[in-house]
C-alpha cells in the first residue's frame, strides 16, 4: 500500500493506493486518525485501492466514528470496484458518505 | 451439672416439673433431633428421656410401615424404653390404643385399660408386662399421621396421666415427627445417590460392551449417545479371522435398565455367533429362537446385522424390523435398503431374508429411530429426510469425524433428543471422501503466518479460481474469503506473533472448489468463531461474516492426528 495526503479546501484528503490488507492497515489507521486528531475534515480516496480486507475496512469504520465524535466531516471518494465489493459485503456502502470525487463531495457540501 | 441434667435429677426425686423444665426438655430433644440423621439411635435416646421425664414405666414409638402399600399399613415399634423390649414388634395398623390414636389423629389418655374395649391385651399376654394406664399421641407431619408415641403406666402421683402430660407429650411428638420425616428424606436422597452411582456404573459397563474404534481407515465406525444413563441401543463390529467384518446396530424396545440388560444379552449372543456364522439371515434366526424362549413379555429388538467383505466391498445384511439403512452413493444420491422381517423376540419360526449390495464408492448408514425422531426447533421430527440433510452437510472427511458432526447437530440445544442416538457408517475405506476420486488438487502451499504473505496467497488463489473458469466477480470473492480465513489464523490462532505455519490446499470436484486451511496452533475455541451482527457498527469481527457470506459451506474443527485447527470452505462453481 502507498498513501499520500493532500489538502482540498477545508478537507484533508488521504489517497490510499494498492492493497490495503493486514500488512499495512495499521499504517492506514494511523494516517486516518492523525488527520482527525489534527481537527481536519477528512476524505479518503479509494480510487487506486486494488484490494481491501476486513482490517482495512475496520480502519475506515474507526475513522468514521472518530470523526463523528469530533464533529468533523468524513467521507470516502472514488471508491474502486474492488473496495466497493468489500464495503457491500460488510453492508457499509450505505453507512459511509460516498462520493465519486473530492469535487463532487465539496459541491454536495454546498 | 448442666441444666438439662438438672431436670432429670429433679425427676429422679419425684418432684413436679415446672414450665421451664418442660421447655428445657423440649429444647434438648429438639436439638438432638436436629443434629442427627441417625434416626433410630436418636429415637431410642429420646424415648428414654420422655419416659423418665413423664415418669412412665415404659414408652414406645410406633411408625406406620411405609414399605407396605396396603390401605391399612402395619405398625412397627421403632424405639422403646422400659422393662420389656418390643422394638421391631409389628402389629396390624388398627391395633389397640395406638391404632385408635392414629385413626382419630387425637391424643388418647386411658386411665384404666381394663375398662377400655380398644385396648389390645395380646401384647401384655405375650410380654408378661402389665399395662394399667396409657398416654398416646399421634406423630403428625405435613398433615400426615406417620405413627404414634405411647407412654405406659404413670409411676408417681395417682398413677394416672394428666392434661399436663398430654400437652408436653404433644409438643415432644411434633418435634419427633419432624425429625423422622427429615431422616426419611435424607435416606431417600442417599438412596437416589446410590441408584445414580449404580446407573453410572451400568453405563460404564454398557459402554465397554461397545467395540473400541477400529484403526484409522477401518471400514466400520459407530457412535452411541444414550438418552438416559443406560441405553437400549447398541452397535457392534468385529473382524473375523477370514477377513469378513461383522457389523450390527440394534434398538431394544423400552429404555432404562431392562432394555440395557436385554441389550447386553443380545449383543453378546450375536458377537459370539458372528464368529461362526457368516449368513446374516441365519445369524438372526438363531438369536431370534433364543430370544423368543427367554424374552420378557412385550419386549423386542429391531436390528440390522451383516457382513462386509472389505476386499470386494460386498455386503450381506438382514433386517429385523429396523429402520432401513441408507446408502449414500458416490454421486451424492441416497437409497434406502428396504428389507422387512419382524423384530427379534416376536415370532419364533420366522426367516430373515438377506440383501446383498456392493459398496463401491458409497457409504452405508445404519441408525436408530432416536436419530430420525429427534425434534427440531419447531418440534418436528427430523425424519429420514432431515437425516439425509445432515449426512449431506457432513459429506466429506474421515467417517468418524462425519459421525461426530452429525451427532453434534443432533445434540444442539434447539434439537431435543428423545431417545438413544446410535449411528454407524460403513465404507470400504473409513477415511476416504465420497468424492475423493473426483477431486483434483489445484495447488497446495505452506506459508509463515505473517501478514506479508497474504498478498502472494491472494494472487495464487485468484489465478487458481480463474483457471477453473470462475468469472472475475466470483474469483474476487473467493480471494476475499480465503484472505480473511488466513488473517484469522494469523491473528487469532497464532495471536499475530508470526511464529507458525499455515497450509492451504485448493481442490475442485468439478462442481465445487474446496479450500482447506490447516494450522499448527493450539486448538481454538470454536464457539468464539461467530459472525457478528452487522447492524452494530464497530471496527472488528467482519472476517467470519465475509467467509460465511461468500462460501456455500464452511466447516472448522480441531485436527485429529496432530495439534492444530482446520477450516474447510466450499463454493459452487459453474
Amino acid at each position: 500500500m502507498q498513501y499520500n495526503s493532500r489538502n482540498a479546501g477545508t478537507y484533508a484528503v488521504l489517497d490510499l493506493k494498492g492493497d490495503v490488507d493486514l500488512s499495512c492497515s495499521p499504517d492506514a489507521r494511523k494516517q486516518i486518525l492523525q488527520c482527525l486528531e489534527a481537527g481536519r475534515h477528512l476524505l479518503i480516496d479509494l480510487s487506486a485501492v486494488s484490494y481491501i480486507d476486513s482490517s482495512g475496512v475496520a480502519s475506515l469504520v474507526e475513522g468514521y466514528q472518530t470523526a463523528k465524535k469530533k464533529n468533523l466531516r468524513f467521507g470516502l471518494v472514488g471508491v474502486s470496484s474492488a473496495a466497493m465489493g468489500v464495503l457491500q459485503l460488510a453492508r457499509l456502502d450505505k453507512v459511509f458518505p460516498i462520493h465519486a470525487s473530492v469535487e463532487e463531495r465539496m459541491s454536495a457540501d454546498g | 451439672m448442666s441444666s438439662t441434667a438438672n431436670v432429670y435429677a429433679l425427676l429422679a426425686k419425684g418432684e413436679a416439673y415446672s414450665l421451664e423444665d418442660q421447655l428445657e426438655l423440649l429444647a434438648d430433644v429438639t436439638q438432638s433431633f436436629a443434629e442427627s440423621l441417625e434416626i433410630e439411635a436418636t429415637l431410642r435416646n429420646a424415648i428414654e428421656k420422655f419416659m423418665q421425664y413423664l415418669d412412665a414405666e415404659a414408652a414406645s414409638i410406633f411408625l406406620l410401615d411405609t414399605d407396605t402399600v396396603a390401605d391399612n399399613p402395619d405398625l412397627v415399634c421403632r424405639a422403646c424404653a422400659g422393662p420389656v423390649d418390643i422394638s421391631g414388634l409389628r402389629l396390624p395398623g388398627d391395633t389397640g390404643i395406638i391404632g385408635k390414636t392414629i385413626t382419630s389423629r387425637c391424643c388418647q389418655i386411658v386411665r384404666d385399660v381394663s375398662k377400655d374395649p380398644d385396648f389390645a391385651k395380646q401384647v401384655d399376654a405375650d410380654t408378661g408386662f402389665v399395662t394399667r394406664s396409657i398416654l398416646c399421641t399421634p406423630l403428625i407431619v405435613r398433615q400426615k399421621c406417620i405413627g404414634a408415641l405411647e407412654l405406659i403406666n404413670k409411676r408417681g402421683g395417682d398413677g394416672l396421666f394428666d392434661d399436663q402430660d398430654r400437652h408436653l407429650l404433644g409438643a415432644l411428638a411434633s418435634s419427633a415427627a419432624l425429625a423422622i420425616h427429615n431422616a426419611r428424606m435424607a435416606d431417600r436422597l442417599v438412596e437416589q445417590e446410590r441408584m445414580r452411582k449404580e446407573l453410572e456404573l451400568a453405563r460404564e459397563i454398557q459402554m465397554d460392551l461397545l467395540p473400541a474404534p477400529g484403526r484409522d481407515g477401518f471400514p466400520v465406525v459407530g457412535m452411541n449417545v444414550p438418552a438416559r444413563e443406560v441405553s437400549g441401543d447398541f452397535y457392534d463390529f468385529l473382524r473375523r479371522d477370514d477377513g469378513l467384518i461383522y457389523f450390527s446396530l440394534a434398538d431394544v424396545s423400552g429404555k432404562g435398565m431392562n432394555a440395557a440388560l436385554l441389550m447386553a444379552k443380545v449383543s453378546s449372543l450375536l458377537h459370539h455367533l458372528a464368529r461362526e456364522i457368516s449368513d446374516p439371515g441365519e445369524l438372526l434366526t438363531r438369536v431370534n429362537v433364543e430370544l423368543c424362549e427367554s424374552i420378557s413379555h412385550g419386549m423386542f429388538v429391531t436390528i440390522v446385522a451383516g457382513f462386509l467383505d472389505p476386499a470386494s466391498g460386498r455386503i450381506d445384511l438382514a433386517n429385523a424390523g429396523h429402520q432401513p439403512p441408507l446408502l449414500h452413493h458416490g454421486d451424492g444420491s441416497f437409497e434406502e435398503i428396504v428389507a422387512t422381517a419382524p423384530p427379534l423376540g416376536v415370532l419364533a419360526g420366522c426367516q430373515f431374508p438377506v440383501t446383498t449390495l456392493k459398496l463401491n464408492d458409497s457409504s452405508l448408514y445404519l441408525f436408530t429411530d432416536g436419530v430420525t425422531e429427534s425434534l427440531d426447533e419447531n418440534n418436528r421430527p427430523l425424519a429420514v429426510d432431515g437425516f439425509i440433510e445432515l449426512v449431506r452437510a457432513a459429506e466429506y472427511g474421515p467417517a468418524a469425524r462425519r459421525l461426530q458432526g452429525i451427532v453434534a447437530e443432533l445434540r444442539k440445544p434447539a434439537v431435543s433428543q428423545r431417545d438413544d442416538i446410535t449411528l454407524m457408517v460403513i465404507e470400504t475405506d473409513g477415511d476416504r471422501r465420497p468424492d475423493a476420486m473426483k477431486t483434483q488438487q489445484i495447488f497446495a502451499l505452506h506459508f509463515r503466518a505473517e501478514p506479508e504473505r497474504l498478498g502472494p496467497v491472494r494472487a495464487l488463489v485468484k489465478r487458481a479460481a480463474q483457471s477453473f473458469g470462475c468469472n472475475e466477480t466470483l474469483a474476487d470473492k473467493l480471494v476475499i474469503a480465503v484472505n480473511e480465513a488466513c488473517m484469522n489464523v494469523i491473528q487469532h490462532a497464532y495471536h499475530g506473533d508470526g511464529s507458525g505455519e499455515v497450509s492451504l490446499e485448493v481442490r475442485t470436484n468439478g462442481t465445487q472448489v474446496i479450500f482447506r486451511l490447516e494450522d499448527q496452533a493450539d486448538p481454538i475455541d470454536l464457539k468464539c468463531v461467530q459472525p457478528r451482527d452487522l447492524d452494530e457498527l464497530r471496527p472488528g469481527g467482519l472476517g467470519v461474516h465475509f467467509i460465511r457470506e461468500i462460501m456455500d459451506h464452511c466447516e472448522m474443527g480441531h485436527l485429529e492426528k496432530r495439534r492444530g485447527n482446520y477450516l474447510e470452505m466450499r463454493k459452487a462453481i459453474d
